[in-house]
């Protein structure tokens, strides 16, 4: 029996070739999208995962609350906290500092191999960490390998790199910053892909050295401290000890209060306040997005099976009826009928694992995660699939095959089925109504990202980014002597404008906060944002002066250039009047000299903040050039020529100023493209399934249809009489899709500090594209329908 | 009115050439009541649909009201029904969705009549057949009779100069019957209006003033009637 209803349904599917093919096209598409969406989840869920002891680990993390302004995150913590914590909580059974860094690393060539040289991220580790992560160690163990000074462990693909075979590694030295040897005294396996610990070069905590290694007012995001509570300890009940800590160690007074949270392992990956080493973070908004597109997808994909199913049904009923009077039950109609939708959802299965490894790449790349679709690696994905295919089937067939198998054996073996017996129109115009406003709300989404996204490449940032290109230099004292001359060089390049040394670029990520004084011997309550820069930042950048002149040629901080965000900050409405004032921070009492026009310091995401730029050559680690966009190519190798010949030890990077701003929109990238692509797959989608429901229509009418023409209606004027009733439903749609993609995009827009207006436009043009998509599918099916002779749909048995 | 010369309509199926009609050569003038009859699969109702312009004949020569319609394109094939041609079927097929009024209504806006104007002739046309009472109820809640009464009201609402019928009372009873044939008999003397209508029932054919008889494609028979009843 079952192979027979095998044979039928696959000569049924044969039978009606068109609608197998739409149907499985949509479907496919639908699926090969959820997978992708699963493929991406996984990967993403998987992160810090399988560690022992895993929910009793934590990272301290902290916050600074300022009066009037929001809570301050950051995942770092004060270099002396985790010795505190050590010191001061019974409950941690572990505590290890983490102190990222970073620098040159040389490896000595031998007889076989050349000499390395690199510029790599590195970690001073505690050795406790990895008792709290425990990885396997191929060679050596942390208490020992990390427990003195001048020592470091690699990874095994970095010990492979740097002295051909890992074996090889321990024992040998390699140079560090080109100041310290260090000893390799371990190697550990890698650390997986998908985790928040991109470790490869370990030294011991103890090499660290820094000025603020006691220091509990300065906090950077590269010192963080993990945990592991001892068993049965509560994460929740040490607000009160963290209390106590703060009260023990910090300096009373300050503008902002400190906080420490315990931030569980689970939650590295997913919290976008704290971020991490990786700089990869998910956050949970975007994991639910992703599920309800993917949910929406489907059901978008359900639909239409429904509607062709249904539309087909008619076709089917003498077969029902014969079943029927030969003794057939009802439900083995249904499970006929389910197991036809099984047979398609699988072939659309096989249909859409190809789409889904040749989209893939794409994928991967857009992400830039290692996710592959390899279902002997992660089972979960087969599980996935067949859970797929069994939810696909029972939502997609279950109405049709009770609808089919409901027909009265007698009038369907007269024939006498019309559609009209095939199930609720009102059940079929709703799901397209569904469908449609699903398209539309995407169609919204899309146009205003893709709206933002050019209003941002379009926005001034109040300076000039065009053929800057940023250069990396090395910060220590002896590089630092180096600046003026390599500066004098790069300006005799043809087609360089101008150079300027500074800790970071006008608008970037790397904003240095600081409280200050102003006139008075009491701290601002907010914080004033500083860049260390030279006197030619000004015109590097063609930043604008609106009063005073730019910073005299100084290696320290002796006077400030601030802009008008802190003027009007400090109610200040003239900005001649700030000149000669006096602000004090960093310990130092500067003189305004001058004010400048605002400019964006962080991504248009932010506010301008109150901002203050001023010398001290000894943070300064970024060469901006300034070049003639035409020579740019020459140019750019002259200078890094200029720099190898000045930094020998050191490994050259540059980048340029555009790229550095896009690259603050790289999130805003990866969400247009993913909405093109849904929007496209849910269009197709929609097009498919309002092509069966017309085609249902068309069954239904298609004697009213043929009346009609015989009365003398033209087939314009039947195409039109199609059309009316779907473009009712195409505005219903838009009604519903309307509020709804107003609040998704307003609030997604809200996320823009500097936002392009929201206009109707967007809506509109989702309305006008879904009535076009809709003309042009009933139109063509309709003409179908209309051009048909009447005669065939007129005689009778 | 009606010229046909020497009408041919065959399948071909595997080079073997399945004849509907064969070398049917008539004419029907304005004002004439023909009957075709015949025995099942003789080709009547092919007969009746080349004459609707339904079916295109194979081959030959059709001429109405003195213009070749064979080879005429869908616009004016559409004029000719809006104008000309008025339908009554078997399974009288009206529109389910429609009352009695709309269902006659809807030819005259395809003609593009004026509002008040169909108004006053559907009107006219309920008040003739006595259905003002029913004008507000779908087909479904007719009898066969009524329904049948409703199809001839849409068919000659529109003012056509022919009548064609397919066997237009097969799903009537015979009292019903008759008070159809009485009516198309009454269009025909007292308004001119033609009909061809293709029966099974000799009853009904002799209510005709012609009888055509048609046997496997061929006119083996072209009879006037003796009005007798």
């Amino acid at each position: 029996m079952f192979k027979l209803n095998l044979k039928i349904a696959l000569r049924n599917l044969w039978k009606y070739k068109g609608y197998t093919f739409i149907n499985i096209a949509g479907l496919s598409i639908g699926l090969a999208a959820c997978l992708l969406i699963f493929i991406f989840l996984r990967y993403q869920l998987s992160f810090d995962k399988g560690y022992e002891n895993n929910d009793r680990i934590y990272r301290v993390v902290s916050s600074w609350t300022y009066p009037g302004e929001n809570e301050f995150y950051s995942k770092g913590v004060p270099r002396p906290l985790a010795a505190a914590v050590r010191n001061d909580f019974p409950q941690a059974e572990q505590v290890a500092a983490v102190q990222e860094s970073g620098g040159i690393i040389k490896v000595a060539a031998t007889t076989t191999r050349p000499e390395v040289k690199e510029a790599s991220n590195v970690y001073y580790i505690e050795p406790q960490f990895f008792d709290i992560i425990k990885i396997k160690w191929l060679e050596g163990e942390p208490r020992k390998a990390l427990s003195v000074p001048n020592t470091v462990t690699l990874s095994k693909k970095t010990a492979d790199k740097y002295f051909g075979k890992w074996q090889d590694a321990v024992g040998k030295n390699i140079r560090f910053s080109n100041r310290l040897d260090l000893k390799v005294t371990g190697v550990f396996e890698d650390f997986p892909d998908n985790s928040s610990f991109p470790f490869n070069v370990v030294i011991s905590y103890l090499t660290y050295k820094d000025e603020s290694l006691n220091s509990w007012q300065s906090v950077s995001s590269s010192s963080e401290c993990y945990v592991l509570l001892k068993k049965g300890a509560d994460a929740s009940a040490l607000k009160a000890p963290v209390l106590k800590l703060i009260d023990k160690y910090y300096e009373k007074g300050s503008v902002g209060k400190e906080h420490h949270y315990f931030q569980p392992l689970s939650d590295i990956h997913y919290n976008e306040k704290f971020s991490n080493f990786n700089n990869k973070v998910m956050p949970e908004g975007q994991i639910i997005g992703l599920i309800v597109i993917g949910s929406f997808l489907l059901l978008t994909a359900c639909i239409n099976f429904i509607n062709l199913a249904t539309a087909q049904a008619v076709s089917r009923s003498k077969e029902v009826g014969i079943r029927k009077v030969m003794g057939s039950r009802r439900k083995q109609l249904v499970w006929q009928f389910l197991s036809e939708t099984a047979l398609i959802t699988v072939i659309a299965l096989l249909i859409a694992s190809v789409l889904t490894e040749l989209a893939l790449p794409g994928m991967r790349n857009l992400f830039s995660g290692d996710i592959s679709f390899s279902l002997f690696g992660h089972p979960v994905i087969f599980v996935f699939m067949t859970l797929l295919v069994l939810v696909v089937s029972f939502l997609a067939g279950f109405y049709p095959a009770m609808i089919v198998s409901g027909f009265s054996p007698a009038l369907a073996i007269k024939n006498k089925i019309s559609a009209a017996n095939a199930g609720a129109i009102g059940l079929r115009r709703a799901l397209v109504v569904i469908q449609f406003a699903i398209t539309s709300v995407l169609i919204v989404g899309t146009l205003v990202v893709i709206n933002q996204m050019s209003y941002m490449r379009a926005k001034s940032l109040g300076f000039d980014t065009n053929a800057i290109a940023l250069v990396d230099v090395p910060s220590d004292s002896l590089s630092q002597l180096k600046f003026n001359t390599l500066k004098e060089k790069i300006l005799h390049i043809n087609g360089v404008k101008a150079v300027s040394f500074s800790n970071a670029a006008p608008s970037s990520n790397n904003n240095n906060t600081s409280s200050f004084k102003y006139n008075s011997t009491k701290d601002e309550n907010f914080q004033l944002s500083v860049k260390s820069t030279d006197r030619d930042y000004i015109n590097t950048f063609s930043l604008k002066l609106i009063a005073g002149r730019t910073l005299s040629k100084t290696d320290t901080l002796k006077e400030t250039i601030v802009n008008e965000t802190l003027l009007k900050k400090l109610n200040i409405s003239n900005p001649n009047e700030i000149l000669g004032k006096f602000i004090e921070t960093q310990g130092r009492k500067m003189p305004v000299v001058g004010v400048v026009k605002d400019f964006n310091n962080f991504s248009l995401h932010d506010k301008i903040e109150p901002t203050a730029l001023f010398s001290y050559k000894g943070v300064y680690n970024l060469m901006a050039v300034k070049m003639e966009p035409g020579q740019l190519l020459q140019a750019m190798k002259a200078i890094e020529s200029d720099w190898n010949g000045t930094f020998p030890d050191y490994v050259y990077n540059s980048s340029f100023m555009d790229d550095q701003i896009s690259s603050f929109y790289e999130t805003e990238r990866v969400m247009s493209v993913l909405f093109k692509v849904f929007a496209g797959v849910v269009i197709f989608i929609s097009f498919i399934g309002l092509f069966g429901l017309i085609s249902f229509i068309a069954t239904q009418r298609t004697k009213e249809i043929a009346i009609r023409k015989v009365l003398g209606a033209s087939t314009a004027e039947l195409i039109r009489m199609l059309n009316s009733s779907f473009l009712w439903m195409v505005l219903i749609a838009n009604l519903i899709a309307w509020p709804v993609s107003y609040i998704f995009v307003s609030k997604w827009l809200q996320g823009f500090e500097y936002r392009a207006p929201l206009s109707v436009w967007p809506f509109m043009i989702a309305m006008l594209l879904s009535i076009v998509i809709t003309l042009i599918t009933v139109s063509l099916r309709s003409y179908k329908a209309a051009s048909t002779n009447p005669i065939d749909a007129l005689k009778y048995e | 009115m009606i010229e046909l010369k020497n009408i041919e309509k065959y399948y071909a199926n595997k080079g073997v050439k399945s004849y509907i009609l064969r070398h049917v050569t008539t004419s029907i003038k304005q004002g004439e009541f023909v009957s075709i009859m015949g025995p099942s699969g003789a080709g009547k109702s092919t007969l009746l649909n080349i004459l609707g312009m339904l079916e295109e004949p194979t081959y030959g020569q059709y001429e109405f009201m003195g213009e070749d319609v064979v080879s005429l394109n869908e616009r004016k094939r559409i004029e000719l029904y809006r104008n000309h041609i008025g339908f009554v079927f078997q399974a009288y097929h009206l529109i389910d969705e429609m009352t009695v009024a709309e269902n006659i209504e809807a030819p005259l806006l395809y003609k593009k009549v004026p509002g008040s104007e169909r108004k006053s002739r559907v009107a006219d046309i309920l008040d003739r057949f006595n259905m003002v009472a029913k004008s507000d109820l779908f087909p479904n809640q007719l009898s066969g009779g009524q329904q049948q009464l409703v199809g001839i009201a849409r068919a000659l609402v529109a003012q056509p100069s022919i009548i064609l019928a397919d066997e237009p009372t097969g799903n009537l009873q015979s009292t019903q019957a008759l008070q159809i044939m009485d009516l198309f008999k009454k269009l025909n003397e007292e308004e001119g209006i033609t009909i061809v209508q293709v029966t099974h029932s000799e009853v009904n054919a002799a209510y005709g003033s012609r009888i055509l008889h048609l046997l496997d494609g061929v006119i083996k028979e072209d009879v006037v009637v003796q009005q007798t009843v």
